[in-house]
């Protein structure tokens, strides 16, 4: 009897087995043709060094240029830092936006102000930026607003520094930061936090040990979409950076489009793709969280 | 589930073929890479009526001109305008025009000298790859009012105006500073040992020069906005901007720097693999007759290599040209000649250095 | 003079808009003991004991714990804790975390921590389930961690609202026992919240029946049982015959004519006039079943009719009789000496009881 059994199951399986991989197979396609097989055309892009016009040898060298011109690493983790910076705004500022959107509003009101909080991204991301510029400009509104008020008596410039590449990338991300975290701050249930009060918790304890905790896979997920969003951008960066402001993908998009070195700039482009895999896997070990638990 | 991938399979190749059938049947049809200002909807329209091909137009600039054709090895368009002096260098390292047929072309509609400098400056293994179009200079958009003292380069870094000048950090300023100093940039593009040299001194002096730029421009409309708001008095910017500043306060406008104003011509290139020549030919002919040629220089608000356009432009911009330049001013430009293979990668380094200091 | 009581209550009331959900509420607990609210399903309960928790404000009246009031204190300051409805443990926390919370918050050692969460867990039977996940545990156990993290606290007083609501029958039986003896054994005052009677009957020393916001009446099961002060105390607390009807006549005996034409004569009670509709309560062991039908089948205080059906259920069986008169029918506790198991459907039966069990109330309406 289970020796007959055993082919018959032993079928079955392959059967099964062919059925994943045909359902699998459009994924598979999708992710092997538009994701790895470039990545794999870049990678062997920066290998090759460039000798003369129409002159190759493969080797190392756009890696260890990098290393060796202080400007491009210097911008590179200037770049994460930033981004690293950034995200941590965007966070601090887009959690007690989200706490009051997902708990301390209701119906109507509620969707009315998730409505608001989108409506920046009616607008492409030049038009705000653009906006951001009239507003910090010497000539612009604070500027003038703060004379007018008389609390300054010379036209003061807040635009091209780092503090308004911060201003411009935040905004850019506050919604990339807040819907995750509305959706899982809806999923908290309020008597968690009443508990944590009664049982003798402040405000500052029961976000801590009850509502962080509760909130940490939107969190995560939010910083990593804002942290890989900033480090990609490339405009706000720079129509609102400083004279000194370097940006690591505006280097890629030179190498590649300015210099027609496209060989450095895929060298460049994989070496992004490292810091920022590594930033993410440390940002999850500090949280101890896993990619997986974010997605979900 | 193995007939349904079968399908689909099916329906994506049919799909595919179309596509192609259809791309086939578009031949009627001009692809024309340009730099804004350079196919006004009015020409575009004459044009399509006279001839009855489509254009389709993109609009973009030298280094996206170049990237996009070198990431299709010369297809998907039919005609390109990049400068001359970025036609030998990209031909050579990238193989992405085809030769120009002069048969198809009347060069009676051409200014002999530039159609014939153009020719030189383009010409790969004996044979030609661009003729002109579209001529200006990059120099310097002064407040006469507030600045009426810069007439150099250098003099933007005099120190008279801190905080109040404007650039773009790009090779237009490391050439325009060099030959400011007194160096020859053009004659080190073939020696870059000696090249290299110059622009270490260039960046030297632009690095000291910091501290007096209020930004570095990116856009055209944000370097004409910071110069009406009056947060810049001087910047080193092409000759149309400050014409059209002048348009509103005519206390500003384009000054063709004593050291000379440096002479760019986007000119006509026929990418390797584009399909449709013949559209190309005729669209360059129909653009070179003097009264559409004008028709652009009005939309542009640069001048045309075309013979005779003059007559039909704006006195309004004529006067402005002549005030910026004098005769003595004209024969003063420095004309960029070719850019040789690899000369961008060493002027982004010293560009990034000046940007990464201070 | 005796010390303070625990829960000090007094004229509590809270308003949501126009609705009043809690209405002159007055109330003491003393020291040590188990007190119940027990009303049916929005009455106000959990509002009351929000406000007694700090999470509202009472509108008007005075709230005291151990003599001291709590007005306008933060929930983290009131000296009572409370298990939810639904429990509220985090999630995110193991079990030891859980209990451990409010010794963190009080910023007790660590190591005092670990030793005062361990014996707690022991008390409530959960010995070494500390490094245990929350949704590894049983809907018992986690009722246990809920008490057992408020416990942990020694606070002067413990609310719980509803805590055996969300559980299955078989289990509430069961927690309802444990939650008395645990009480008793520690010694602190609780104050619980339900509209199961039976709850309230079994573990309270004293019970409060709230209904429409108002107290209708405080006092021991037995009180509330035997001496029902008004007809809703009457209809809520355990199983009752209900009839209405009109007073006949008043006197050392107030004599009833229930509707149908029959007649019942209860206990004295005052305030009542001849004439006055009156609701009638009977309740089933009160009632003496005998078989056949008897010469005095018309008497006062009985009646005559046919079993209609038998409630088998061990102690608590029952004969529902339909009588010859008054209509409806009459649920009859049989007795648990297992006489009268015999008894069958259809059978003719003789229903009688004395004076003191019939209990009438001027109906509401007439109110
Ligand atoms: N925040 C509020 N706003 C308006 N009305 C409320 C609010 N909270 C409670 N109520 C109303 O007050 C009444 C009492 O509610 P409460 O929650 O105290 O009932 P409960 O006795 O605990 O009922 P249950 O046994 O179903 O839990 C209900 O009618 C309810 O609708
Ligand atoms: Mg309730």
């Amino acid at each position: 009897m289970s020796v007959a059994a055993l082919p018959s199951e032993g079928a079955g399986r392959a059967g099964l087995r062919l059925s994943l991989i045909l359902l699998l197979a459009p994924a598979l396609l999708w992710l092997g043709l538009l994701i790895i097989l470039p990545h794999i055309q870049l990678l062997a892009l920066s290998l090759k060094v460039k000798l003369g016009p129409r002159l190759y040898e493969t080797g190392l060298t756009n890696y260890t240029e990098f290393f060796a011109e202080s400007i491009y690493w210097s911008t590179l983790i200037r770049t994460a830092f930033i981004s690293i910076a950034a995200t941590a705004l965007t966070l601090l500022i887009a959690f007690p936006v989200a706490y009051y959107i997902a708990k301390m509003i209701r119906g109507r009101r509620k969707n009315l102000l998730f409505v608001l909080a989108l409506l920046p991204f009616w607008v492409s991301e030049l038009i705000r930026t653009l906006g951001w510029i009239i507003i910090l400009r010497e000539t612009g509104l604070i500027s003038l607003g703060l004379q007018w008020l008389g609390l300054i008596d010379q036209p003061v410039e807040l635009l091209g520094n780092d503090a308004a590449i911060l201003v411009g990338l935040v905004y850019t991300s506050m919604l990339f930061m807040v819907v995750p975290l509305v959706t899982v701050l809806d999923s908290l249930d309020d008597t968690l936090v009443e508990a944590g009060y009664d049982l003798g918790g402040n405000g500052f304890a029961v976000l801590r040990e009850i509502i962080i905790p509760h909130a940490m896979p939107g969190i995560v997920a939010g910083c990593i979409i804002v942290f890989m969003l900033t480090l990609g951008n490339i405009l706000t960066p720079a129509l609102l950076g400083g004279k000194n402001s370097l940006w690591f993908t505006d280097q890629i998009f030179q190498k590649f489009i300015v210099r027609f070195n496209w060989e450095q700039g895929a060298a460049f482009g994989f070496l992004l793709l490292i810091v920022s895999s590594l930033v993410v896997w440390i940002g999850l070990k500090i949280t101890r969280q896993s990619l997986a638990s974010t997605m979900t | 589930m193995r007939n349904e991938l079968l399908r689909t399979a099916a329906v994506s190749a049919v799909l595919v073929a179309t596509m192609a059938v259809f791309s086939a049947a578009q031949a009627a049809e001009l692809r024309l890479l340009t730099w804004s200002g350079y196919a006004p909807d009015d020409v575009v329209a004459q044009f399509e009526a006279e001839t009855g091909i489509d254009v389709e137009v993109t609009f973009s600039n030298n280094e996206e001109m170049i990237s996009k054709l070198r990431a299709t090895r010369g297809a998907g368009f039919d005609l390109a305008q990049p400068s001359q002096d970025r036609i030998e260098g990209p031909q050579v390292e990238f193989e992405i025009y085809k030769p120009i047929d002069l048969s198809q072309i009347d060069t009676s509609l051409f200014i002999p000298s530039l159609l014939e400098a153009t020719k030189g400056n383009t010409t790969v293994d004996g044979q030609v790859y661009g003729v002109p179009h579209v001529w200006g200079t990059s120099g310097l958009v002064v407040d006469r009012a507030n600045a009426g003292d810069v007439a150099d380069y250098g003099d933007l870094c005099n120190g008279s105006h801190a905080g109040k000048v404007s650039m773009r950090l790009k090779r237009p300023v490391l050439i325009g500073f060099a030959f400011s100093m007194g160096m020859d940039p053009f004659a080190a593009y073939s020696d870059p040992a000696e090249y290299e040299q110059i622009l270490n001194k260039v960046a030297e002096s632009l690095i000291a020069c910091k501290a007096d730029v209020k930004a570095f421009w990116e856009g055209g409309d944000q370097l004409i906005s910071s110069i009406s708001t009056g947060e810049v008095t001087a910047a080193m910017a092409w000759d149309t901007g400050g014409w059209k500043l002048n348009n509103e306060n005519p206390d500003v406008t384009f000054v063709a720097p004593s050291s000379g104003a440096l002479g760019w011509v986007d000119s006509f290139v026929l990418p390797a693999r584009g399909e449709n020549d013949e559209a190309a030919y005729k669209w360059i002919n129909f653009v070179m007759q003097p009264e559409i040629a004008a028709k652009i220089t009005g939309a542009a608000g640069n001048f045309t290599a075309s013979q005779g356009a003059d007559a039909f432009v704006s006195d309004t911009l004529k006067a402005q040209f002549n005030d910026s330049f004098p005769q003595e001013a004209i024969d003063n430009i420095n004309w960029y000649p070719p850019v040789p293979a690899g000369l961008e990668d060493l002027e982004g380094r010293v560009l990034d250095r000046i940007r990464a200091s201070g | 003079m005796s010390p303070a009581p625990d829960l000090d209550i007094r004229g509590l009331v809270k308003r949501f808009g126009r609705f009043t959900a809690v209405e002159d509420v007055t109330f003491t607990v003393p020291e040590g003991s188990f007190f119940s609210i027990l009303g049916p399903s929005g009455c106000g309960k959990t509002t009351l004991m929000r406000m007694i928790a700090g999470f509202s404000r009472p509108d008007s009246g005075d709230i005291l714990i151990k003599g001291n009031s709590t007005i306008g204190l933060p929930p983290n300051r009131v000296a009572a804790n409370m298990v939810f409805q639904h429990l509220a443990l985090f999630p995110t926390m193991s079990v030891a975390e859980n209990i451990g919370y409010g010794l963190r918050r009080r910023g007790h050692s660590k190591s005092e921590i670990a030793e005062r969460v361990e014996r707690m867990l022991e008390r409530v039977d959960l010995a070494g389930s500390g490094p245990k996940q929350i949704n590894q545990l049983s809907g018992g156990q986690k009722q246990r961690v809920a008490i057992a993290r408020c416990l942990v606290l020694e606070p002067a007083l413990l609310l719980l609202d509803e805590p055996l609501g969300a559980l299955d029958l078989k289990l509430r039986e069961q927690m309802k026992v444990e939650l008395k003896q645990l009480q008793a054994k520690l010694g602190t005052t609780f104050v619980y919240i339900t509209h199961d009677q039976s709850e309230a009957l079994v573990m309270s020393d004293q019970v409060a029946v709230m209904n429409a916001g108002r107290f209708e009446q405080i006092g021991t099961p037995q009180d509330l049982y035997y001496r029902p002060l008004t007809a809703f105390v009457a209809g809520f607390v355990g199983n009752s015959n209900r009839w209405r009807g009109t007073v006949s006549a008043v006197g050392a005996q107030t004599r009833y004519a229930a509707e149908g034409g029959f007649e019942l004569i209860g206990q004295a009670v005052s305030g009542l006039s001849v004439g006055q509709p009156v609701d009638l309560f009977l309740r089933p062991e009160a009632i003496t079943l005998s078989r056949g039908t008897d010469p005095e089948a018309a008497a006062a205080n009985a009646l005559v009719g046919n079993v209609q059906s038998l409630l088998f259920d061990g102690g608590n069986s029952m004969a529902i009789v339909a009588p010859d008169r008054g209509g409806g029918s009459i649920t009859v506790a049989l007795p648990q000496t297992g006489d009268l198991a015999d008894l069958t459907p259809g059978e003719p039966v003789r229903l009688s009881w004395s004076a003191e069990q019939v209990t009438g109330f001027a109906a509401a309406s007439a109110a």
